[in-house]
């Protein structure tokens, strides 16, 4: 069977896969987005906070991906809970470290300035401060959704869903006619998968950057 | 102010698709360069001032590690283990496959310095650089590969075994060796480079005794990324047929020894942070002293 035919039979599958792929990435990626600028936000004053919040994710972030899936496992069980724990996890660690580089990095006199007109405390962090900082945030954002589409994959292995099924069920059958097939299917979805969730990253800087600070 | 030549991280030039910032955003610098040479890389935030190896770095790591693999002992030898547990873990399996986990490893990091280091110093010579952003966005697709699929591949292509997984790791880990050298020696200041042949010295001597030096602590950065990438990487291996402590994360998931899966993440978890703890040593005694930020 050709890769053209494969896709054909298949495509019912592989757009389920796709879409539970899509779907646990992007999930992952508002929870952790939501938590990772609240956690920039509640460190980024203080400079130990702020260094222990990095430091932590960091260290996080060197533990390969298929050790933490393994120690949750235990824990958790297999399937879904574990791919949420862990793509979360992982998804939060660029999102941390750019928020608080970035809230860091505001001009202290703007702040003095929103200040110096009266705006309260919420108000500077969500009117001034918060959209200064978006471009570093999103940054973080895209890199973390990079690293999840691989780590989704990965999770496959411990029963979560998405294209990673396609790629191990090729595994599990090497040497079988489809196993090219399979792997290269799932291969090729996610890197697709991957460049589209870049592109609509592009298009949200565009439409999300204040405009005073857009080159 | 630093003096802009203090900071080596300062004047990284902006990815591709980043604006070319005309400074509208005082930490915007530092953010690209965070991210820049990728997800996986532990370096410390380019902020904080290097300092020289201090006894708490030097201490704490390998404490609580050792405290890890004490308590982790601890709990395997009093927990009750039947036939099949046993199986994967007596016999040194255990150790057997911690040591094919170093060597896949030790290798492909081998390979990926030897590759990526003078690929990077090649497009940055004037004859070759244009072929940088070619290899910039070869490079960015390979990104969005995932480890696993591209292992699965090679795996189709090459037939299982060690090799194919070494392979696969190089491939995968050349890259933030490769930007950050590419980045690194970049970032030096043109004049310095023209002062260096004013004074008469040749191209390689201003390449061996200028540029190299004042790029080895992003090339440094990437060299750990790289060791890293490579520790989870070969967790991965054990689809291949490569060996390593993947094989017991797998076994014990398949056969639903939990004591034979939470023994080999524990221990992939301490070779990981044990590499990075080695690498970020490293980092700090080969970075030259005339670049430490506030010395």
């Amino acid at each position: 069977m050709s890769f053209w035919e494969y896709l054909g039979n298949r495509h019912q599958q592989l757009l389920t896969d796709a879409y539970q792929h899509v779907s646990a990435v992007f999930q992952c990626m508002v929870i952790a987005t939501v938590l990772g600028i609240l956690i920039g936000i509640v460190t980024y004053r203080s400079s130990w906070g702020g260094s222990l919040a990095i430091t932590t994710t960091a260290t996080i972030l060197t533990i390969p991906s298929l050790a933490a899936i393994g120690l949750l496992i235990p824990l958790v069980g297999l399937g879904v809970p574990p791919t949420v724990i862990t793509l979360t996890m992982y998804g939060l660690l660029p999102i941390v470290r750019n928020s608080i580089v970035g809230l860091r990095g505001v001009d202290p006199s703007l702040v003095d300035a929103a200040k110096g007109i009266g705006m309260s405390r919420i108000a500077r962090l969500c009117r001034v401060e918060l959209p200064l900082a978006w471009p570093p945030i999103l940054t973080g954002i895209r890199v973390s959704t990079q690293m999840l589409m691989g780590i989704a994959a990965i999770a496959a292995y411990a029963s979560g869903p998405g294209l990673g099924n396609e790629i191990f069920r090729g595994i599990a059958s090497l040497g079988s006619a489809n196993a090219l097939n399979q792997v290269l299917a799932g291969t090729l979805g996610i890197v697709i998968l991957a460049l589209l969730f870049d592109a609509a990253y592009v298009l949200l800087g565009r439409l999300t950057i204040p405009r005073g600070i857009r080159a | 102010m630093n003096p802009p030549d203090m900071n080596p991280h300062r004047s990284v030039p902006p990815g591709p698709g980043e604006r070319p910032s005309s400074s509208p955003l005082p930490g915007e610098h530092d953010v690209q360069d965070v991210f820049r040479d990728e997800e996986e890389e532990p370096a410390p935030p380019p902020a904080a001032p290097r300092r020289r190896i201090t006894w708490r770095k030097l201490v704490l790591m390998p404490a609580a590690l050792a405290v890890v693999l004490a308590l982790t002992y601890l709990w395997i030898t009093n927990v009750h283990l039947d036939s099949i547990a046993k199986n994967s873990l007596t016999g040194g399996n255990v150790q057997l496959r911690w040591w094919q986990h170093v060597k896949l490893t030790a290798i492909s990091t081998f390979w990926v310095l030897i590759i990526a280091i003078p690929l990077g110093i090649a497009l940055t010579r004037r004859r070759l650089r244009r072929g940088a952003p070619l290899v910039t966005v070869l490079a960015n697709v390979g990104q969005a590969t995932p480890a696993i699929g591209l292992l699965a591949l090679l795996v189709i292509w090459l037939g299982i075994g060690a090799s194919t997984a070494i392979i696969g790791m190089v491939i995968y880990a050349v890259l933030p060796v490769f930007s950050n050298t590419v980045a690194g020696l970049r970032a030096i200041e043109p004049n310095l480079v023209e002062a260096s042949r004013g004074i008469g010295m040749s191209a390689m001597g201003t390449l061996t005794k200028v540029e190299l030096p004042l790029a080895v602590p992003l090339i440094l950065a990437g060299v750990r990324t790289a060791l890293v990438l490579n520790v989870g990487t070969a967790t991965l291996a054990t689809f291949v047929g490569g060996g390593g402590l993947g094989d017991l994360i797998t076994s014990g998931i398949q056969t639903q020894r939990m004591p034979v899966l939470v023994l080999g993440s524990v221990l992939t978890v301490v070779l990981a942070l044990l590499v990075d703890w080695l690498a970020s040593l490293v980092e700090v005694a080969l970075t030259p002293r005339g670049l430490e930020v506030g010395a």
